[in-house]
Parts: structure tokens; C-alpha cells; sequence
């Protein structure tokens, strides 16, 4: 078994450093959404996928919408996909636009019936355009629907099984939202199918106060949190070792320091690949 | 319970600063509330579009300070949500709004200068377009060419404003001492990538009529139209030959 690398989110600050210095990362990822223009941008990606297998990330494409998805926007994701030519392709188990309105965030999906039929059109839908599986991720959650009766893990096992897509396990996110909702994140990650997973994510988090209560908040603004680790070794011995990305968002740090965590990540796919070996 | 559909419409009414209760009342209650719960979403909407726009109009930002500039999103955002997912995007009225906002009737040059700005961003991600080589229109006969529409490069926005706006721009670029002379007179500037580079330069009344006109769409008759109301010298050779060498005509 070929162990799995572990690749980082490519953010504009390091662009020029990754295509000067080619670090030893064994992937980049990008989200779709900063790529669909011309200019300097889309140059300077050119240059850094001569060097790196790519995965693009879409943050827009707004599955968990109920007025249908927007096959413009759609469209431009198939054109940038044949442009780039990505080993890997996903999006976000939520929703963004209503009315027209991209309200610029992943926003919650009630787990109901009506909503997986959604979900599997939409999936359905971008697959077929794209002629590809699309990874389909688990957003952090900051409230729960009193009616939403389909525990997350199994929502998108469902669309997974219905749809034939892929999985992205953000296990920052899973942390974020059982701690948020009350849940357990391991018994989490015990219950998403193993076979269906093929991405797994990893990011900071932040503590902030609501109501008097601690919530966290999914910023990507920090490393990965201590109590993450144990669920992502817990995940990789579940999913095996797969694809792995470190994503830094907000407070981009030097180059330098998010290479680091993605060498800790990296570490824990060459150990837990070795123990498979063994 | 109400469909996806409508709950969706009430998020948005929650997020956007409207009525919350649609939203809220099928929300959990329990550790913080319903409506806590909602803050969470609201401020990442509201801080990441208000960072976007900071992104793409920095000078207007620094000449009315972060926090006014906060405030004057949070109203745009309210009412002109983004109508897509690309950021970049995003802000192509805000100068209108500003143009119309109450609270920046007395820095009546600020909806020029986001204008300056959104001309740089819309040179900045401009798709490429292959520009048109001097031997195609060689080839043509002259009553062709009076019909041709002639398009500009995509990343060109012809600018005009009563007010310095290039100097108030160049005045609040960092280590720039911020000091303009506001009484200097309007400018008619032309805004375009020239490879990696966003540029802009001030054009005569005459070639910036001209070059307008074509923005626009319109023919190359009327463009000349427009040029010779300016100029009656207006030298179209010399204009069109000018626009080849620019790499400014797209094929």
C-alpha cells in the first residue's frame, strides 16, 4: 500500500515561495472560487500545479440549495476542472444560496428526507457535468434543527450510497461540532461508512463565548487543535491512510510554520501506514 | 415544520438583519440559544464580505477609516447580498451605493475613487483574450472597417470623474504622504492588465471618447462620432494604429 501524503491549502501568500523553494508537500488545494478569473492569480497556479498533483475545493457551489443549484456557477467549476486537470474534486454537505443570494458561508442542512433528496440531485447533477466523483465534506455545525432526524454520519453514508460520491472527513469539524451540538466524535467516526471516504481534513479552531456558553469556531486560523489529533489517528486507522490536507485560512502564517503541521500529519499517515504494512 | 425552501428564506431574512424569528424558531434551544446559535453565522457573513470589499476597495477604506468603512459594508451587504460565490467579484455597485449613501454626502470624490478601484479589480482578474494582430484589419476592405465593431480588451474601464481621483489614489498608497490637491481638476483615465500589471493612464478627451464609445460596444462609426465631438483633428488612422501597437484590440 502506497502511503498516502499529506498536501496544504495553497493560499495566495505563499504562492511565489512554493513555486520558488518547491517544498516537500505532497499535494495543494485550492478553492475553486479564487481560481475562476484570469490575471496573476490563475498564472502564478499554473506554475505551482507544474510541480504538485492539485485538488479543487468548492466552497460555492451551494449543494443544499432548495431553488436548485446554479448551473452557471457550475458550469465555470467544469471549466476549471478541465482546465486544471485536479486528482481530486469537492464540495461541502450545505447550503450558501437562497433567493438568488450567495449569503458567503456553509451554512446548515436539516437532515430530513427532503433534504437528502436535494442533496442526491444536486450531487447527481455536478457529477454528471463534471464526469467525475466529487468528494462531499461535513461542515462544522454551530446549531442543530428540531426537526432533523438523520444523524449526520449517516446522511452522508446515504448520499454516498444513492449518489456514488465520495467523502471528505474534516475531523476538525467533526471535532467542532460535537463539541458545539453535544455529540461524541468518535463514535462520529465510527459511524461514517469506511469504504466511501477518501479525503480527510484537518484545521484550527477557536474557543469564543455564546450566551455564557464556549463555542467553537471553525476559523482555520490556528494549528490543529491538540484533542484532534487522537481522531485523526482514530480516522486513518478507520479509512486508512488516505489523502490528508492541512488547511490555514485566516492569520495565514509563514510558509514555514503550516509546512510544519502538515509534517506532523504526514507523520502520523507514515506511522499508521506502517503499522498496516506490519 | 416548514419546507427547505422557506427555511431557507428565513435564514436569510436572520442573516441578512431582518426578521429572525422564522429562522430561530426551528433552531434547538439549548446551551446558548437559538439566536446566539444565529449570531455565529451572521458574523462570519458579515465580516468575511466586509473583508472582501476591504480587499477589493483598500483606498476608499483607509480614506474613511476601517470602522466607517465597516459600517458602509454592513448597510451594502444588507441590501446588495453578493450574487454569486466569487469574491472578486463582488462590489460592482458599491460605488453606486456609496454614490447614494446619506453618511458620505460630504466626500463626494469617494464613489469616483471606488470606481478607480473596481476599474483595477476588474483589470486584475480579467479573462485572457489573445489581442488582434495589424495584418487582420490590413486585410479588409475600407466599408468593412466602418461597419467593424472593434472590443477592447476586457481588463480596459474607461474612467472619467470631476475629481484627481488617480492623485487621491496614488496619495494613499503606503508611504504615500496622503496629501492631494482636490481642486486639480477631473481626470479621463484608461485602466487595463498589461501582463501581470494593473495600469492606468490619463488619455486625451478625444482618444478616451473613442476608446469609450468601443467599451461599450458600440461601432466603430459612432465611436468616431464621439471622438470627432471632442476633436474635430480626431486622426482615426493614427488612433487604430495606436490601439494595435497597445495590444488593446481583442480578436
Amino acid at each position: 500500500m502506497q502511503p498516502a501524503g499529506c498536501g496544504i491549502g495553497l493560499r495566495a501568500p505563499h504562492v511565489t515561495e512554493i513555486v520558488e523553494t518547491r517544498p516537500a508537500v505532497a499535494w495543494l488545494e485550492i478553492h475553486a472560487e479564487n481560481y475562476m478569473g484570469g490575471g496573476p492569480a490563475a498564472r502564478a497556479l499554473e506554475r505551482a500545479r507544474a510541480d504538485y498533483p492539485l485538488s479543487i475545493h468548492g466552497v460555492g457551489l451551494s449543494l443544499g440549495s432548495a431553488e436548485g443549484l446554479d448551473v452557471a456557477h457550475l458550469e465555470r467549476l467544469a471549466r476549471l476542472v478541465e482546465r486544471l486537470e485536479p486528482a481530486l474534486v469537492s464540495e461541502h454537505l450545505s447550503w450558501s444560496v437562497t433567493g438568488g443570494a450567495y449569503l458567503n458561508h456553509l451554512l446548515p442542512i436539516p437532515y430530513t428526507e427532503e433534504a437528502l433528496d436535494v442533496l442526491c440531485a444536486h450531487v447527481a447533477r455536478a457529477q454528471e457535468r463534471l464526469g467525475r466523483r466529487l468528494l462531499v465534506e461535513n461542515p462544522s455545525g454551530y446549531l442543530r434543527f428540531r426537526h432533523s432526524p438523520i444523524p449526520e454520519p449517516e446522511f452522508l453514508n446515504a448520499l454516498a450510497r444513492r449518489t456514488g460520491c465520495r467523502l471528505l472527513c474534516d475531523v476538525n469539524n467533526v471535532y467542532v461540532t460535537c463539541a458545539n451540538l453535544g455529540g461524541d466524535a468518535v463514535a462520529w467516526l465510527d459511524a461514517l461508512e469506511p469504504s466511501a471516504v477518501g479525503e480527510i481534513h484537518l484545521a484550527g479552531h477557536t474557543c469564543n463565548d455564546a450566551d455564557g456558553h464556549t463555542i467553537l469556531i471553525d476559523d482555520h486560523g490556528s494549528p490543529v487543535a491538540d484533542p484532534v489529533w487522537p481522531l485523526f489517528e482514530r480516522a486513518l486507522g478507520r479509512f486508512g491512510t488516505i489523502p490528508t490536507l492541512v488547511e490555514w485560512d485566516t492569520d495565514v502564517p509563514p510558509l514555514a510554520v503550516l509546512l510544519a503541521e502538515a509534517a506532523k500529519a504526514q507523520h502520523r499517515l507514515d506511522t499508521a501506514s506502517d503499522v498496516v504494512a506490519a | 415544520m416548514s419546507s427547505l425552501r422557506e427555511l431557507q428564506a428565513e435564514f436569510r431574512a436572520a442573516l441578512l438583519g431582518g426578521d429572525e424569528r422564522g429562522a430561530a424558531s426551528a433552531v434547538a434551544d439549548d446551551g446558548p440559544g437559538a439566536s446566539a446559535r444565529l449570531a455565529v453565522y451572521r458574523h462570519h457573513v458579515f465580516t468575511s464580505l466586509t473583508a472582501a470589499l476591504e480587499a477589493t476597495f483598500p483606498v476608499v477604506c483607509r480614506l474613511v477609516d476601517r470602522r466607517f468603512f465597516g459600517w458602509v459594508a454592513d448597510q451594502y451587504v444588507r441590501v446588495r447580498p453578493p450574487a454569486g460565490p466569487c469574491l472578486f467579484e463582488y462590489g460592482a455597485d458599491f460605488a453606486d451605493f456609496i454614490a447614494d449613501f446619506p453618511a458620505c454626502a460630504t466626500l463626494p470624490w469617494l464613489a469616483d475613487v471606488a470606481r478607480l478601484e473596481w476599474a483595477m479589480n476588474t483589470a486584475l482578474y480579467a479573462p485572457e483574450a489573445a489581442a488582434l494582430e495589424p495584418d487582420t484589419l490590413g486585410a479588409l476592405a475600407p466599408a468593412d472597417v466602418a461597419r467593424l465593431t472593434l472590443r477592447l480588451d476586457p481588463s480596459t474601464t474607461l474612467l472619467a470623474s470631476r475629481w484627481p481621483v488617480d492623485a487621491i489614489w496614488r496619495a494613499n498608497q503606503a508611504g504615500a504622504d496622503g496629501v492631494v490637491d482636490l481642486d486639480s481638476g477631473g481626470v479621463r483615465l484608461e485602466v487595463r492588465r498589461v501582463g501581470e500589471d494593473v495600469v492606468y493612464r490619463a488619455v486625451p478627451p478625444a482618444v478616451f471618447a473613442f476608446r469609450a464609445a468601443l467599451a461599450a460596444g458600440g461601432a466603430l462609426e459612432e465611436a468616431v462620432d464621439h471622438a470627432l465631438d471632442n476633436d474635430p483633428a480626431f486622426d482615426l488612422a493614427g488612433e487604430i494604429r495606436a490601439l494595435l501597437d497597445e495590444r488593446l484590440l481583442i480578436a
